[in-house]
């Protein structure tokens, strides 16, 4: 079983030290975004349709449901927002749970950015890629960046996420034109995309014992914590338990791998 | 509420303060955490685990504490389509996309069953 090694001498670079001009990375940049149109931006796209529709009937203009696509850029804060103003939550309260549900931000933007950045990489460049990631750039961006050279990652990357931004931008303006004409089955279909689409996409993204236990007891632990966990923190102790579980099991297979 | 959200700036300072600005917080906590981590450090290891476990969480509190049309469909109506799309993910050779088709077929099956 072969894995691939993230680093320089993956199969699609020849000469690391060639001169990466500008063609080279504007091939992967257009190379990521083939990669976005044939499967992740599609989904991700529909899975927010919704959040076009909860914007209209929360009072706001198309121009606002499209920006919170591009300035939140998170399905689940843009649902809650919306949810939020139109049950007329105060809006301390509407923040702070909008910030709850962002947290898982933290691990996704420390575990992608090395993957992505160079010495060279300025940090306005930097700022703009940590606005990028969210869920799906995350899950695709950790499968597919090991088989893009170094020098190519800060395009594809980008080329990926842009890809996915104006298609979900569309659909959000989509959403917020067609609300109300789905009957309940389609409208139910609509907000399943995201649940079976992140456990495929993760299961196929899990190569090694650490994602596959980490996939495993992120599911089954969460009907545990929504029930124990203090309200609005549970996802937190979540993801430290079972990404801490997942690892510690996957040293100790490690470990007795290496005595066997 | 309309009436006061049409006018001006108001829709856009909520929307920047209470939904834009929270949110990107984690982001940039995130990117001042990475300086200096290397990508073969073994600690990313660790964080890996973390987000992916998050992510999963974040799916199955979708499916056991659903909102809206989701939430009109029986527990088994939300578990089974999930179980069924993850069977025709590995019967297709692991294909992300026909697990998606399979998992949507089945709920929109059920909801006109349930409902």
């Amino acid at each position: 079983m072969s894995e691939i090694i993230p680093d320089e001498t993956s199969p699609n670079e020849a000469s690391p030290n060639k001169a990466w001009g500008a063609a080279a990375r504007r091939r992967w940049f257009f190379e990521a975004a083939r990669q976005a149109c044939a499967g992740p931006m599609p989904i991700v796209a529909v899975s927010l349709i919704s959040v076009g529709g909860l914007a209209r009937d929360a009072g706001f203009s198309i121009e606002i449901a499209v920006a919170s696509t591009l300035l939140i850029w998170a399905g689940p804060a843009q649902v809650l927002f919306f949810g939020a103003v139109a049950a007329k939550t105060a809006w301390p309260v509407i923040a702070l749970s909008i910030s709850l549900s962002s947290v898982r931000f933290v691990p996704m933007v420390v575990s992608i950015l090395p993957m992505i950045r160079t010495s060279r990489t300025r940090l306005p460049v930097l700022i703009l890629a940590a606005h990028c990631v969210a869920v799906t750039v995350w899950a695709e961006g950790m499968r597919r960046l090991p088989g893009v050279p170094k020098e190519g990652r800060m395009a594809f990357f980008f080329g990926f996420s842009a890809t996915c931004l104006a298609g979900t931008s569309l659909a959000t303006a989509a959403g917020y034109a067609l609300i109300g004409q789905l009957p309940g089955p389609l409208a139910a279909a609509l907000l399943f995309m995201t649940p079976i689409y992140f456990v495929a996409t993760l299961t196929r993204g899990a190569r090694q014992w650490i994602d596959k236990l980490a996939l495993v007891f992120g599911l089954a632990l969460a009907p545990l914590t929504q029930m124990y966990a203090p309200a609005g923190f549970d996802l937190l102790a979540l993801g430290l338990i079972g990404g801490t579980g997942a690892w510690l099991c996957a040293r100790r297979l490690e470990a007795r791998g290496r005595a066997a | 509420m309309s009436g006061t959200l049409d006018q001006g700036l108001w829709p856009w300072i909520a929307l920047i303060c209470f939904g834009f600005l929270p949110s990107e917080i984690w982001r940039f906590l995130g990117l001042f955490l990475a300086r200096g981590l290397d990508e073969r450090s073994p600690w990313l290891a660790w964080v890996r685990a973390v987000a992916t476990a998050l992510l999963a969480g974040v799916v199955g509190k979708l499916l056991l504490a659903p909102n809206g049309a989701l939430a009109g469909l029986p527990l088994w109506g939300r578990l089974g389509p999930l179980a069924f799309g993850m069977i025709v993910y590995f019967a297709a050779r692991r294909s992300v996309i026909a697990a998606v088709l399979a998992g949507e077929a089945a709920i929109i099956a059920a909801g006109y069953w349930a409902g």
